[in-house]
Formats: C-alpha cells, structure tokens, sequence
C-alpha cells in the first residue's frame, strides 16, 4: 500500500493526460472530416458551418457524456465493493440496472415514439425504487449487513431480469432493436441537454462519495472495526448506498446498461493509487472516464457495420487490458 | 415521360391482364394435376416428393403466405403464422404461432401435407422436426426480386398451379421492368433505407431494400458499411448527406427524432424528401416487392422533377 501511494504521486497527472487525451482524440474522431483549424475556429470564434455543429453539437456532447457515465460508474463501482466488502460488487449488482431498464422498456416499447424525452426519468424512476426496494427489504432492526444487501439485490435482480425478459418477447418487433442497443449500453444519446442533465446528479454523487471517504476506509475493516474507530457505521452505510445508487441510476438512464466498468476500472485503479478512498475515489473516475471516452471512439471507429454499443467494447477492450494490469501488480490491490 | 407511359402502361396491365388470366384458367385442367407425381428440389437441396397436389398446406412466413393466395391456392392452407395478414383473408385462417416461433406439435395436429417454410427465419431444428414426423417441407429463400419471381413459379409447380404461377411471376416482372427509371434519367440520387430511425438502423447491401434503391435508379448512402443492417450515427447520417429516406415503418419507428431531423445538411431533411413506406411492403420477400419498387421509383422519379434544370413534368420528352 506504501508503494501504490507513492506511484499515485504521479499517477495523477498521467490519469489527467489520459483523460484529455481520451477527449481530444474522440473530438476528433469521425466520418465528417474536421481540420485542426475549423475546430479551432468552432470552439474559439463560433464559427457555424457543417465541421463546427458537427463537433460543438454532437462529437463533444458525446465525449463529455462518456467521461462522466465513465468516471460515475467508476465511482460507483468503488462505493459497492467498500460498502458490500466485496470485490465483486459493481453498480449494478443490486437491482438497480434491473430496475433502470424496466423504467426505460416501458417507455421504449409500450409508449409512443414521442414519449421519448420521458425514457431517462422512467429509468431513473426504476433505478431509485428497485435500489430503495432492495435496501428496505434488506433492512433489520439490528442494521444492514453485506450479505444481505447482495441477496435481496440478486433475488429483486433476477425478478426483475424476467420482467425485461416478457417486456422484449411481448413488444412490437420495430421497437425491440432500439430496446437491445439501450440494454447493451449506448452513447449515442449524447446531445448537449442531456450532458447538462447528467451533469448535476454526477457531480453531486461524486462530492457525496468523496466526503464519505474516511467512512469507506473504515467500513473495509468489518462493522465492528468501524464502529469502534467511532464511526456511525449505519448512517455511513445509508448514506454510501444511496448515493452510489443515484450515481449508477442516472447514469443507465441516459446510456443504458454498460457492463464492466463499474467492476473493473476500480480494481485498476487501486493499483495505481492504492486503496485509500481520499485517492481511490478521484483516480478510478478518471480512469473509468478515460476508458470509456477511448471505448466509445473505439466503438464509432472500429467497425466497418456502422457503430457498436460501447457496451460491447467495453468488456471486449477492457478485460485483456485489466488482466495485463491485475496481473503485472501480483493482485496487490 | 418515362412516367406517363408507366402510367399508361399500368393502366393497360391492369385492366387486360385479369382478363388473360382468367381466360387461361379456363382453357387448362384446374391444378396442374398432371404433373404429379413430383419431385422438386427446395431451397437447402432437399427433394420434395409429392403424389398429388397438396389439400392441407401451412404456411411458416408472410410471404409464403401471400404466393399462396396469389396462385389462387388459399383454399388449401389450413395454418399459418400470426403475422400473416396479407391479404386480408389470411389473418382469419389457424395459426400456428410466429415465424420464429411456429408450434411444431400444433403444425402436426392440422395433418398438413405440406409445410411451406424459408430458410431466413424459421429455425432449421424446428423445421427438421416436422420433417422427422414425415411432413414434407418446402423451404425458399429468395437473394432477390428475381429470386421471388421463380420461387413463385415453383411454387406454382408445387401448388399444382404452374401455369397460374407463370403468368403470375411474368405479370410482376414487367411490372417490375415498368417501374425502373429509362435510360434518359441519368442522374442517381443517394437514397438511404432505414428500418429504425432511433436508433438510425440502414439497410445495407443484401438486402431487398437495397435492391430496390438500386432498381429505381437510386444509389445507396449506405452502401459502404458491411453488415445488412449497419446502425448509423447522426454523424453518419450528416457524412452521408442522402437526397432521399424512406423508412420502412414498423410499430412506432416512423419518425426521426427532432434533434437529428434539424440537420438541414441532410438534403432529404432539407427538401422533406423522407418518405415512409409499409415495413411489410419492403422486408417481405412477396409479391408485394413490386408495389415497394414502384414506390420508390416513383418518388426517385419525383426528386429528379424536383431538381433545378429538370423539365417541369410532363414535358420531359423534349429532353
């Protein structure tokens, strides 16, 4: 742990560049061709032609969204593996994607294609009550345990999972392929209102979390640990699990479900800035942020059959890249 | 002037034909029956053996459904499946569940003597079951238009119908060979075929869709992606400026959102060149294809009148 906190030193400028680095390149990225010049002139002189809408209204839109769906699932991903004392937990694992992709099939499918504006508060909804159906059912007079958290939010899951299951088969073929790619996770969605939209419930989710930090420390001890190092280890729990859960819930609602991030960049990041929260937390959004920008780019780029869900290319690209990390660090983290 | 002589042409078809039709009917044994016995190699490479025209057919796809009603031999089909609407007839008979999904113990409950089947769409093992039980199955899957014309002319031979599948399948290709552009109409709009517009999913090579944008005298915009069906994003969209969309309409996907319909880079969404046609109409690989066709050509035909220095309509044939 000494040694992950002094390469975290310089791990956080480098996690910075690549962030950057990650926006520029998917800014830059595309079938409309953009000279260095007109990007300049759109960004700094409002110029208004063909290369500056396409970039101001949907290559930097997207970017941005990406780095915030990537850095808030990061940060949620964090917050469950503390709070569930499991390194296997990720944003999703209690109920909450479940619940976000019922609220947005509903719209999706069953109502009229103008209803479309309403798919990331139906999914917000769904997320926000299976997350707080979960906790309620999880909840004892004696507390929340982690074992409990993980099998109501596994039992709510799978409930849930057959729901969307009937959803898919019962609903109007013409709908089901715009149904599919929001179950895979998508960034395509990317316009400027909805970057502003996401923007306030990331920011106040990540300030929350990061405030939460010492408490998260000491939740890895054991409840007991905690609580005798003074900390108010239920309101702490409360408290990291709503948050984390309004994180991942507004998320998946203006990018539906994408897979991996949430566990993995973590683990990444612990091993390069250790597992202290007060580090932890702001490294992995950058990294999750980062990864997802240069999925995405990846993701538009890549493939000759127009664009992929970056759900796919998430894990696809991801998972070779975090094993050669995991395993290079001998499983430190 | 290619489009009046269409239109005349069409007019004379339509009023003549039934009439020809209906007087070779009359001249000719009623099913063809004389060909029987029969072996007809399907689709897959498997031999369809016959004795006599079959009474009980079911049907595993809408446009098996329509060829079946076009030779006259509806009074045969004892099932077919729940998205089989056209003509309207059709939608009264049994069903046998989906296309994907038939109910093979339902299939054999109705004793067909002949199970009508295609090789895109309906799954092989459920297909193979029927076959198990010694149903005989008859799979198509026509590539293209003119795939669909001979698939009707064989299954007419099948049907015991095969004269009333011949000049059937001739009366389409002519239709067919109306409805394209004559060789004076040199320019090529870049037309783009979408099956969903949120997300934009094309059509791409391969696909009927894209056929009948190149039969019409159109290019398609979507044609330098791989894959049938490559999703676009608005970027691709305003990269490849098509003069000409139709969406191919299904349940709810008929129109494109506001925020990619405001980029007026896209000459259709500039001149309200976005036409939306029957999902069916186009996706069906039925006799149907030809209305689909002289949709498309005619409204090909109206961007190339809409276009500066055309000739006002009508008054083409100084050209």
């Amino acid at each position: 742990m000494t040694g992950g906190a002094k390469q975290g030193g310089a791990a956080f400028p480098v996690l910075i560049a690549a962030l950057l680095g990650a926006l520029a390149l998917s800014a830059s990225t595309g079938p409309v061709p953009i000279s260095p010049r007109a990007a300049f002139d759109a960004v700094f002189r409002g110029t208004d032609d063909t290369p500056a809408r396409v970039l101001l209204s949907l290559r930097l839109p997207r970017a941005l969204l990406g780095a915030l769906v990537g850095g808030a699932l990061a940060s949620s991903g964090v917050a469950f593996q503390a709070l569930l004392r499991n390194p296997l937990a990720d944003p999703y694992i209690l109920g909450v994607s479940g619940g976000a992709a019922v609220g947005a099939l509903t719209v999706a499918l069953f109502l009229s294609a103008d209803a479309t504006p309403l798919l990331p508060l139906c999914a917000f909804g769904g997320a926000a009550l299976s997350a707080l159906a979960v906790f309620l059912l999880a909840r004892r007079r004696s507390g929340v345990s982690p074992e409990r958290l993980i099998l109501m939010g596994v039992v709510v899951g799978a409930f849930l999972n057959a729901v969307i299951m009937l959803m898919v088969t019962l609903a109007p073929p013409g709908k089901i392929p715009g149904a599919l790619y929001w179950l895979m996770g998508d960034l395509g969605l990317g316009t400027p209102r909805r970057v502003a939209v996401l923007f306030p419930y990331v920011a106040l989710g990540t300030v929350l979390l990061y405030l939460l930090s010492r408490g998260l420390d000491l939740l890895l001890l054991g409840d007991h640990a905690a609580f005798q190092a003074g900390l108010s280890v239920e309101r702490v729990k409360t408290a990291t699990y709503l948050t984390a859960s309004l994180l991942a819930g507004s998320v998946v609602a203006v990018s539906g479900l994408i897979g991996f991030v949430g566990l993995i960049v973590p683990h990444g990041a612990r091993v390069l800035v250790g597992s202290g929260h007060r580090r932890l937390l702001p490294a992995a959004f950058l990294l999750g942020g980062a990864f997802l920008v240069l999925s995405d780019t990846l993701a538009r780029a890549a493939s000759p059959a127009g664009e992929l869900p970056v759900g796919a290319v998430t894990a696809l690209a991801g998972a070779p890249f975090f094993l050669y990390l995991l395993r290079r660090n001998g499983g430190r983290s | 002037m290619g489009r009046v002589r269409t239109a005349v042409a069409r007019t004379v078809l339509a009023g003549v034909l039934p009439v020809l039709l209906l007087a070779s009917a009359i001249g000719r044994p009623a099913f063809g029956a004389d060909r029987f016995p029969l072996a007809l190699k399907d689709d897959r490479g498997v031999t369809v053996r016959l004795a006599d025209p079959p009474r009980r057919v079911v049907s595993l796809a809408p446009s098996l459904t329509e060829i079946v009603f076009l030779l006259g031999r509806d009074g045969s089909l004892v099932g077919v499946t729940r998205f089989c609407n056209v003509p309207p007839a059709a939608s009264g008979l049994p069903k046998i569940g989906g296309v994907s999904d038939p109910d093979v113990e339902r299939i054999v409950a109705l004793s067909p003597d002949l199970v009508l089947c295609t090789t895109d769409g309906n799954p092989r093992d459920k297909v193979r079951a029927l076959e198990e039980v010694g149903i005989p199955c008859f799979a198509v899957s026509p590539q293209d238009l003119e795939a669909v014309f001979a698939a009707i002319e064989r299954l007419g031979v099948l049907l015991g119908a095969a004269d009333r599948g011949r000049a059937e399948a001739g009366a389409l290709r002519r239709r067919a060979r109306l409805a394209r552009p004559s060789a004076r109409d040199p320019e090529t709009p870049a037309a783009l075929f979408v099956v969903s517009t949120a997300p934009i999913i094309a059509a791409g090579e391969g696909t009927f869709m894209d056929e009948l944008v190149r039969l019409a005298g159109g290019r398609n915009a979507a044609a330098r992606f791989s894959g049938r069906y490559p999703r676009l994003s608005v970027e691709e969209l305003v990269a490849a400026r098509p003069d000409v969309i139709f969406v191919a309409g299904m349940a709810g996907v008929e129109r494109f959102p506001p925020e990619v319909t405001r980029w007026k880079e896209v000459p259709a969404f500039r001149d309200g060149a976005v036409i939306t046609l029957d999902g069916d109409l186009v996706t069906r690989p039925g006799p149907r294809l030809v209305t689909a066709l002289e949709r498309v050509s005619a409204a090909l035909a109206d961007w190339r009148a809409s276009r500066p220095g055309a000739p006002p309509a009508g008054a083409g044939g100084e050209r």
